[in-house]
């Protein structure tokens, strides 16, 4: 919302200054976006009399003027086409700061010619962006003047930003009211003289709506005018419509447009000679009729919508956007003028379905005074006779009776919500000032608030106000009293896991990233996703569709847009989550994460290494035990995801419960997306961990032995599909009480190992619980697992 | 004849020695210990001899061999010792390497600065007795929206840039939340109101919005606040962000300034600003000077949002709040660009991430050190 300072002080009397209200207005909640004060900012520019031009000897486009302002003559390097002897001009000495190029001029030669300042444009200015030529000023403006008289710069314009509830500030009145409520000055009578007019009106109003959609056109007020003269509007009128960004076109619509944003209230004026018939009915659209708008688009409507047709159809799209059939010109001399009130919600309904923005839907969907229409129907009718000449109607209007409940206000609730205490007497003064009505002063006081204020209707409500113009700088600082006792975390188990696995996995070089939530339709699918409810209606961009069914696809994004600036090595992970479906129990959280290059790097003391299952494998295991996980009750299997490559993956699970996915990825992806080396990538699945429900907090014994552990070494010759695991497991389950670990410390294939076949080499631990163990018992140990490995797994032991 | 035998035993003890000084390696060393003092050594040999002696004379005699043994022993361990240093150091010699080369690498990772943010709230908020709680990116419109007190056709709605996904078979289309204030209801209808005294609860988490330019990203992160109760009121909520913003900026007199506002949430809402200077470059230091930048939304939360989860606000009342993280971190750490924190650009995870141990809390410290 823009307005001017000399438009506020039409509202608001003050002996207040611009500094003052612009600090004023944000504490009201009335966010200042800038002051434009060009007063100030082109002060210093001067009127000057081109006397003289002659080409400049060394440029073609350029000319050597001698400009004069009364006193001296300055020479001049110009390069506009308009530059003319005799025009007035716009002039910057040296040493004035030009803002439209941000530059202090200087004393400079421009290809060998002195130039001792600038005749300026309206962009130079900042006035618009017009680059086209010098600013010309009226033939008679006096030389030598500061250009701000000249050109009526004198008024600055502000800006605010309006929040939704505010729609009693889309006009300039409001803001003054606020001001005045806040001790910035008096709020001035509006100038209205109600004449009833001298004819009837020649259209008149029909409500044609059901009794239940009655509410949608509670007020609608009209008037009509003849023997207007629509010539262009006074100069005070453009200026200010300039000045807030409306562009004047003639002046029954200037008008129209400047009462909006004088008192909030949107009009319409239709010329009344192109009504077909003698009636406005107000109405709602069957499905599929058509309007054209005055914009210029014509708009195929949906059942019931709100709209205003006359006997040939409909032209008025309600509290939106007029038609144009009906729409004045410069032709018009006879008018009707509509000032309605139309329901908030219909309104934006219909203006969002149809996608059209106006500032009059801006100002109707915000809630408009409802005792604004009969009050504009004789401040407009005094403005257009003013302007246009000519004479109007009587008003003819229809209007349901508005039923006002007033809120039953505690005055102590102010101190209970917000602990401010502010004594009874000032809080009624500030509602009184914002217009409210307090009718029962006593304990509980009723309060109506005024008609332009929609939004207000509850006590949180009226507290608001009056804390608002109070000032929150008047709200007491308190602190939150200690709740514990003795401290609580905040984290509960499944952050502490995200934050330990976070922190171990960076320790490992692996560099945290967080990438996009949605992707592609093409990697969605291959990693399995594109379920239809996870699509985007409306993305950003065809690469940002679905939401991810893994955080691998936007890991491998983020390691390809690294490779494309050259980092051929790099460690990723991300904490978050994915989405198997649009309910809160779709949505998984993990923590994934891929390795691509080398490992070691070659130096000096080793040869390049590239980083390979084993490498991610440990990754997960130290990550999976520092997060809750006992290794010994993980599973391993091959049914990895389809992303994966099948030979080189492998699932992790507890019971049933997922735990991990690792392995390289399928080289078909990276292939896809340009890699040359594999990837090794996992996901954490950490939300299905079995986490106990009580934590103990002490540790158990440290139990050491006496007796010093002993180990003993095997070979086995075992098929080749037989997995490491398995082995291990099998070893380990001969004596649980004595085998403290089994460790895998070769795998060979070839020279004496028959095709189809494997030896794993192991190192079995066995620690002595009691007593020293006999030859005998070791023994038995050997030849259990020999056997065991026979029956179980077909294995032999490999001969020396 | 024990005169002659001492004066040979004498001479003998000095023959060694002179043996031992003159050694050249351990090898002869030990060729003279074990013809000295070996089974069969010199010195032995006396002490075998001895039963051919009178009582007295062996004391005398057994004595003075003792005390040579002793003397040719010590002397040899001495030697021994002084040949077995000259070789290490000898061999340590050849061991020298070449410590100027540069080690093999093994890099550390870094934690991405907005998770770094998001440590630092969890501490300051823990400090004031709050707790973290999350909810679903994915949401209905109802949590999202109508909730919140922001029916279908509020002006309010269209300032979030939602954005939607296909409908379901019952025609329902799901949002991607605009915020994380949804998480407000879902906890708040978890309460049970027979035991209920107090919430406080802050809910870090992913965001949502269909704008994209150099100040707007996608998807980004919002950190939501919540305190319910029966004694809490507007001060509470001053004093908390307060100490939260002056914490957070390590600054005690960083300027905190409320300004009324408007969220369909909360009635009555406030703006929060902090105070900062902005250059005429660009460039902006926080804490001094005469400008405000908004950095945080906040208000006492609707008594219909209330309502509608069947909470009497003339019972309870609390606050909110909500900030947007990425703004908080730029602002912290002078990151100059929003862009960056989701193009995964190693060169940027690794100038302004975070190194892993350094982990914000309280006694240690909530700013990033050494990294």
């Amino acid at each position: 919302m823009k307005f001017t300072w000399y438009w506020l002080l039409d509202h608001l009397q003050t002996d207040k200054n611009l500094n003052d209200i612009v600090e004023t207005l944000p504490k009201l909640g009335l966010e200042v976006s800038s002051v434009i004060n060009l007063a100030e900012k082109l002060k210093e520019f001067i009127s000057v009399k081109v006397l003289e031009i002659k080409k400049h000897p060394n440029a073609d486009k350029l000319n050597i003027c001698k400009v004069f302002d009364g006193k001296n003559t300055f020479s001049v390097v110009c390069g506009a086409n308009n530059v003319k002897t005799g025009m007035i001009g716009v002039f910057a000495k040296v040493e004035t700061y030009v803002p439209g190029i941000n530059l202090i001029l200087k004393k400079t030669k421009i290809r060998g010619e002195t130039s001792e300042g600038m005749l300026c444009s309206e962009k130079e200015l900042t006035l618009s962006d017009n680059h086209e030529g010098i600013i010309e000023l009226p033939k008679n403006s006096k030389i030598g003047l500061s250009i701000i008289d000249i050109m009526d710069l004198t008024d600055p314009i502000i800006e605010i930003e309006i929040t939704p509830n505010r729609g009693d500030c889309l006009g300039v009145r409001g803001i003054a009211r606020d001001l005045a409520a806040a001790g910035m000055g008096v709020l001035k009578d509006l100038e209205v003289i109600e004449i009833e007019g001298d004819f009837e009106s020649i259209i008149d109003w029909k409500i044609d709506l059901n009794e239940d959609k009655k509410n949608l056109c509670p007020k609608i007020f009209g008037r009509s005018f003849k023997n207007l003269l629509n010539v262009d509007s006074p100069s005070w009128l453009k200026k200010r419509l300039l000045a807030v960004d409306q562009r004047p076109i003639s002046s029954l619509v200037d008008i129209t447009n400047y009462i909006m944003i004088d008192i909030g209230r949107p009009l319409h004026a239709y010329d009344a000679e192109k009504i077909v018939g003698n009636t406005l009915t107000i109405k709602e659209s069957k499905q599929g009729e058509k309007f054209f708008a005055l914009n210029g688009n014509e708009y195929e409507l949906d059942q019931g919508m709100l709209v205003i047709s006359d006997d040939y159809g409909i032209d008025d799209l309600a509290g939106i956007m007029g038609g144009e059939r009906t729409g004045v010109t410069e032709n018009t001399t006879k008018m009707f003028l509509e000032a309605a009130i139309f329901d908030p919600i219909s309104i934006a309904n219909t203006g969002r379905k149809l996608n059209i923005n106006s500032d009059a839907r801006y100002r109707f969907e915000r809630g408009l005074d409802y005792d604004s229409p009969d009050l504009v129907m004789h401040y407009a009718a005094s403005m257009v006779s003013k302007i246009c000449g000519g004479t109007y109607s009587r008003i003819v209007k229809f209007e349901l009776m508005k039923e006002t409940r007033p809120i039953i206000f505690n005055p102590n609730n102010t101190y209970k919500l917000t602990g401010v205490e502010i004594e009874n007497k000032q809080a009624r003064s500030i509602l009184e000032k914002l217009g409210f009505l307090i009718t029962n002063k006593k304990d509980f006081w009723s309060i109506i608030p005024p008609a332009w204020r929609s939004d207000i209707d509850g006590v949180s409500d009226i507290v608001e106000e009056i804390i608002r113009v109070n000032g929150y700088d008047c709200i007491p600082s308190i602190k939150l009293p200690r709740k514990n006792y003795i401290a609580k975390p905040a984290m509960n188990i499944k952050h502490r896991q995200i934050s330990i696995a976070s922190k171990i996995l960076a320790n490992r070089g692996y560099n945290e990233v967080i990438t996009f939530s949605f992707l592609n339709e093409v990697m969605s699918k291959q990693f399995n996703g594109c379920i239809k409810e996870l699509v985007l209606v409306n993305p950003i961009s065809s690469e940002l569709t679905h939401m991810r069914p893994s955080v691998i696809p936007t890991l491998l994004i983020a390691a390809q847009r690294n490779l494309n600036n050259g980092i051929d090595t790099l460690s990723f992970f991300e904490a978050g989550p994915i989405f198997k479906g649009d309910k809160p129990d779709d949505q998984i959280n993990t923590i994934s994460g891929l390795r691509l290059g080398s490992k070691v790097k070659r130096d000096w003391k080793n040869s390049s290494e590239n980083f390979d299952f084993y490498d991610v494998k440990l990754d997960v295991l130290k990550t999976l035990e520092a997060i809750g996980v006992n290794i010994n009750s993980l599973q391993t299997y091959e049914n990895t995801p389809s992303y994966f490559h099948p030979g080189r993956s492998a699932v992790l699970k507890i019971g049933q419960k997922l735990i991990a996915n690792i392995g390289e990825i399928h080289p078909s992806i990276t292939d896809f997306y340009g890699f040359e080396k594999s990837i090794v990538a996992f996901e954490i699945f950490y939300e299905n961990i079995p986490i106990p429900k009580k934590f103990k907090i002490s540790k158990p014994m440290l139990k050491t032995s006496p007796l010093q552990s002993l180990t003993r070494e095997f070979a086995f010759v075992l098929d080749e599909i037989t997995n490491a695991e398995k082995l291990v497991q099998i070893a380990k389950s001969i004596n649980k009480d004595l085998i403290k670990d089994v460790l895998i410390f070769d795998v060979y294939r070839g020279e004496n190992i028959p095709d189809g076949k494997k030896s794993i080499a192991i190192k079995v631990i066995i620690q002595p619980n009691l007593e020293t163990l006999t030859d005998d018992d070791l023994e038995k140990i050997s030849s259990d697992l020999i056997n065991v490995i026979e029956t179980k797994l077909s294995g032999y032991l490999r001969s020396k | 004849m024990i005169s002659e035998l001492k004066a040979k035993l004498l001479n003998l003890s000095d023959v060694i020695s002179d043996l031992i000084s003159e050694a050249k390696n351990i090898n002869e060393i030990e060729e003279i210990r074990v013809n000295s003092l070996g089974k069969k050594g010199s010195i032995t040999s006396y002490l075998k001899n001895l039963k051919e002696y009178d009582e007295v004379s062996k004391r005398e005699i057994g004595s003075l061999v003792n005390a040579i043994k002793n003397k040719i022993n010590k002397l040899i361990i001495d030697k021994k010792s002084y040949f077995k240093t000259e070789i290490l150091n000898k061999k340590l010699l050849t061991e020298k390497i070449d410590v100027t080369l540069t080690p093999h690498e093994n890099e550390t990772g870094t934690l991405h600065p907005l998770s770094r943010t998001i440590d630092e709230l969890c501490a300051i908020f823990a400090d004031m007795g709050f707790s973290i709680v999350d909810g679903p990116d994915i949401e209905t419109d109802y949590y999202n929206f109508t909730a919140l007190n922001i029916p279908y056709e509020h002006p309010a709605r269209q300032e979030h840039d939602t954005f939607y996904l296909q409908p379901d078979e019952y025609g329902k289309r799901k949002v991607l939340r605009t915020h994380t204030s949804p998480v407000q209801i879902r906890t708040m209808e978890k309460i049970n109101l027979e035991n209920f005294e107090e919430i406080r609860y802050i809910i870090p988490g992913r965001t949502y919005r269909s704008d994209h330019d150099a100040t707007h990203s996608p998807m980004f992160h919002q950190c939501e606040g919540l305190v319910l109760g029966k004694n809490i009121n507007m001060g509470h909520l001053k004093g908390c962000l307060i100490d939260f913003c002056r914490t957070y900026f390590s600054k005690e007199d960083l300027p905190v300034r409320f300004r009324p506002s408007y969220f369909p949430f909360t009635e009555p809402s406030a703006e929060v600003d902090i105070g900062c200077k902005k250059d005429k470059d660009g460039s902006l230091s926080i804490g001094s000077g005469e400008d405000w930048l908004e950095i945080l939304g906040s208000g006492m939360v609707h008594p219909r949002v209330l309502e509608g989860v069947g909470i009497d606000p003339s019972i309870y009342q609390g606050f909110a709040f909500g900030m947007g993280l990425e703004r908080l971190t730029m602002l912290k750490y002078g990151i100059p660009d929003l862009r960056p924190f989701y193009d995964s650009d190693l060169r940027w995870l690794k100038h302004y991430g975070f190194i892993p141990v350094d982990n914000p809390s309280l006694h240690f410290g909530l700013n990033g050190v050494f990294s």
